[in-house]
């Protein structure tokens, strides 16, 4: 071998350094930066906060930027990097960057942190989250409705407000129908390990589960194909996901965060938007839904879905 | 829990489940042995599994044929082992330090290119893979019959690895000379054995085993790829080497002790709701920890493995 290490450390330097000296100078638009915790096409989460952000950056003439797998050591460094080279929105894509805005956004005063999913807003941090706990209590009593063994099943990453409160909606919603039903709980303990995600639901199919809810990012694809190779009902999150699996999604929660994006957006641009939690529920259609209802399930569950619905929005039922 | 083991159609599916999770540990885990055994660190197995899926989702794409997956997600892996092989062989640089680079390097590219191949959209789309089939005789076996022979063929080809690469290992003058190279490279030389020839076969050899185990994911498990989808399982495969004692069967035994309690635990967080799920996300780990301290005699691991060969006066 006649290659030498110092070849190619010459080699990659060069490389770096052409590539630096290419970086465009710019001039001095609105500057929106996202930081997701995965990648944005994973179908899921990441990818809506993707696609809300282009979204934005076509309606509202915006510049962006974004990172993908930020890991939770890295998330201060990273949000505090896009502040000081002067963007004027950082967004978290997920509760856990609130821990990182809090800390990041006394040092940058001027830049407005956002979190989506957050839990405390500040000073110049918004927190821009969605009533989940409606939309996990109708899941559940739609799997009230169609499940024909009285058991579910219910899947997640990490233990996290955000699957919490779905989690415990999701058995509030399915036990209002039947009491006596009885609800898997599996935590996989990683968002992209769709191999995991599958043999978790074939588990829980095993135990006898007929509709199966898994609320990962990738790894959530495992848990659905699992459902359709077994022949039994899903529920997923974030798009209407019937259109993908026509025979196994029943219903799917839409968090259009794509939607409340662009009008948090468009809100900071015009300089308007406060440090304050912007909370969409079922008065926010735009930004948070039912979707497209299987052709299997029959009408009266579908109207007593849609009353559920008209109760939360005038505030009668608070799941 | 108890009706697990006592019924046989559900004790059959737990030990399927435990199965299915180890298969691609196991592949990776023997390429681990044979790369280690040769004298070579190889913690790029994760990044090295991550292009095995890459490319067996793209062979199968391109021609519909999951062999031509098989071959292709082979063939990434190997590619990526080359990397090692130049850093750790050739440039006799850290061992560890070019491992790790190779999973982060490999997490970055296999997305990259996923997108540009997929156009982002690896996660819809099916491809075609391997069923499972039955072989007649076997299958008939009460509980484990079904489990170990009613699997798809790369199931089969893992048994057949392990037995091949073991009687490869102890029984042929070539399992000598890599025992030579990863224990005494300096004596190997002198009797004319060329060390980093050696090295290169097992390290390149090491990439695409660890390739099998993403084409595995892919075409047995789950019909697509997804980013990441390796998910820190060639990490596993690191401890179930140490834990096979860098032996073949001793490797896959491992393999399947880690799996069995990964089905386990997944199936006792329903059991057990009120018990906090870290509790049981931990449980293989721990078992393979306890198993580390509590087999008999230290772990030996092969004499030269880590350090780079040099010749003297070169």
């Amino acid at each position: 071998m006649n290659l030498s290490r110092r070849f190619l450390l010459s080699f990659a330097a060069l490389a770096v350094a052409s590539v630096m000296l290419a970086a465009p100078v710019l001039a001095d638009p609105f500057k929106v930066a996202l930081v997701l915790p995965g990648n944005i096409t994973d179908q899921s989460w990441n990818q809506a906060g993707y696609e809300g952000l282009m979204n934005a950056k076509k309606a509202l003439g915006i510049e962006v930027a974004f990172s993908e797998k930020v890991a939770q050591p890295d998330q201060a460094e990273a949000m505090a990097d896009y502040a000081r080279r002067g963007y004027d929105v950082v967004i978290g894509h997920g509760g856990e960057f609130q821990a990182a805005a809090i800390r990041v956004a006394r040092k940058h005063p001027d830049t407005l942190f956002v979190v989506h999913n957050g839990t405390e807003p500040g000073e110049n941090i918004a927190t821009l989250d969605f009533y989940y706990k409606q939309f996990g209590y109708l899941l559940g009593v739609i799997a009230g409705r169609m499940s024909e063994s009285g058991k579910i099943g219910f899947i997640g990453a990490h233990k996290i407000k955000f699957s919490t409160d779905l989690v415990e909606s999701y058995e509030a919603g399915f036990k209002s129908v039947q009491p006596d039903g009885e609800v898997y709980i599996a935590w996989t303990n990683d968002w992209d390990d769709i191999a995991k995600g599958k043999e978790a639901a074939l588990s829980q199919i095993a135990l006898g589960a007929d509709v199966i809810f898994p609320t990962m990012d990738n790894a959530a694809i495992g848990s659905l194909q699992a459902a359709k190779e077994k022949n039994v009902w899903a529920f997923y999150l974030y798009y209407d996901s019937i259109v993908d699996w026509p025979d196994t999604v029943l219903q799917s929660a839409i968090m259009d965060i794509k939607a409340a994006m662009v009008d948090l957006l468009a809100l900071a641009q015009a300089g308007n938007a406060e440090g304050k939690n912007y909370n969409m529920d079922v008065n926010s259609p735009k930004a948070a839904r039912l979707g497209t209802y299987h052709s299997a399930i029959p009408a009266d569950v579908k109207a007593e879905v849609e009353g559920l619905i008209a109760k939360m929005k005038s505030g009668e039922l608070k799941p | 829990m108890m009706e697990i083991l006592l019924d046989p159609t559900m004790l059959s599916d737990f030990l399927s489940t435990s199965l299915r999770l180890s298969i691609p540990i196991v592949f990776a885990a023997l390429g681990g042995v044979l790369s280690e055994r040769a004298g070579v660190y190889n913690i790029g197995l994760e990044g090295m599994m991550l292009a095995g899926a890459f490319g067996a989702a793209v062979g199968t794409f391109f021609t519909g044929e999951p062999f031509f997956g098989v071959i292709s997600g082979m063939f990434a892996g190997a590619l990526t082992a080359v990397v090692l092989a130049i850093l750790a062989v050739s440039l006799g640089v850290n061992q560890i330090v070019a491992g790790i680079a190779i999973n982060m390097f490999s997490i970055g590219v296999t997305a990259f290119l996923s997108r540009i191949v997929f156009s982002g959209q690896a996660n819809t789309m099916t491809l075609p893979g391997y069923k499972a089939f039955a072989i007649p005789g076997l299958v008939a076996i009460p509980v484990i019959g079904p489990v170990l022979f009613q699997q798809d063929a790369l199931v089969y080809l893992m048994y057949a690895t392990v037995l091949l690469l073991f009687y490869l290992m102890f029984y042929t003058p070539w399992g000598l000379n890599i025992r030579a190279v990863g224990e005494n490279p300096r004596a190997a030389d002198t009797a004319g054995v060329r060390v980093n020839m050696v090295r290169y076969i097992c390290v390149l050899g090491s990439g695409a085993l660890a390739g099998l185990g993403g084409c595995y994911l892919v075409l047995s498990h789950v019909f697509l790829f997804s980013e990441h989808m390796s998910a820190g399982k060639g990490f596993i495969a690191l401890a179930a080497i140490i834990l096979g004692r860098w032996n073949p069967v001793g490797a896959l035994f491992a393999c399947l002790l880690f799996g069995l309690f990964d089905a386990l635990q997944l199936r006792l967080q329903f059991a057990n709701p009120e018990v906090p799920y870290q509790a049981f996300v931990i449980l293989p780990y721990v078992v393979s920890i306890l198993a580390l301290v509590g087999l008999i005699g230290k772990p030996r691991p092969p004499g030269a493995v880590g350090l780079p060969y040099r010749r003297e006066g070169k």
